[in-house]
């Protein structure tokens, strides 16, 4: 079975509505420190495009993720987040303590702001892959309908 | 005053939803139902004061949903009237 699902409605409404939700997704990650927000949410939402993908569109979507790769962005994104994490212990400090990188700034604060953006984006990339292999492990690769 | 009426509504609501998923027989209807339960829990923690939390509750309301509806699917256990 092989039919696509979408009509012509729900089609264009996907393909309104997916750019907004990733930037929105992507500003959820970088604005996180000033308002709700985080490494969390802007995954799960980044991850709603290709999921949204997938339902319309049925097996071979336009915007995609595979499964295998999603599979490897996951350790990825694992990998970003325990190799900031220790960098800071090969330089001396304690896990995830940030003030401890060689970059020059004038303010420790920055650096701190810059540590967290990156196990932020980390995160982003486990959750994303997550929710993406979740959905596909579901389905079983088949269409939903 | 306001708050306090406005909490007390979505309480009813959200008990009454979530005793009546527990309680309706269609699969489907159940799934829906406790996504209008994960909705109302959401409007809560946005009213108690807690914003951070209401997101993903919204957010994990909208996979959790997708996620039931493709395991109902894969079970091809329909509605029994």
């Amino acid at each position: 079975m092989h039919r696509s699902f979408g009509s012509i409605i729900l089609d264009t409404s996907f393909r309104v509505l997916v750019p907004f939700t990733l930037v929105y997704g992507i500003y959820v990650l970088v604005h996180g420190e000033y308002s709700p927000g985080g490494g969390f949410q802007a995954g799960a939402l980044l991850a709603v495009g290709v999921v949204l993908a997938r339902l319309v569109q049925g097996r071979e979507p336009i915007f995609n993720i595979k499964g295998t790769t999603a599979l490897i962005l996951a350790g990825i994104g694992t990998f970003i987040y325990g190799a900031i994490g220790f960098s800071t212990m090969i330089f001396g400090g304690k896990f995830l303590e940030y003030g401890r990188f060689p970059i020059d700034l004038h303010d420790p604060a920055e650096l701190h702001a810059l540590g967290m953006l990156g196990i932020e984006i980390g995160v982003t990339i486990c959750v994303m892959a997550t929710i993406i292999t979740i959905f596909d492990a579901l389905t079983g690769g088949e269409d939903l309908l | 005053m306001l708050e306090l009426v406005i909490e007390t509504i979505l309480l009813i609501f959200l008990i009454g939803t979530g005793i009546t998923a527990l309680k309706v027989k269609d699969l489907l209807a159940a799934i829906v139902l406790f996504e209008a339960f994960s909705f109302f829990a959401m409007l809560l923690y946005l009213i108690v004061g807690a914003p951070d939390v209401a997101f993903t509750e919204a957010v994990i309301g909208v996979f959790s949903t997708v996620f039931f509806i493709a395991a109902l699917n894969k079970l091809k256990r329909g509605c029994k009237q």
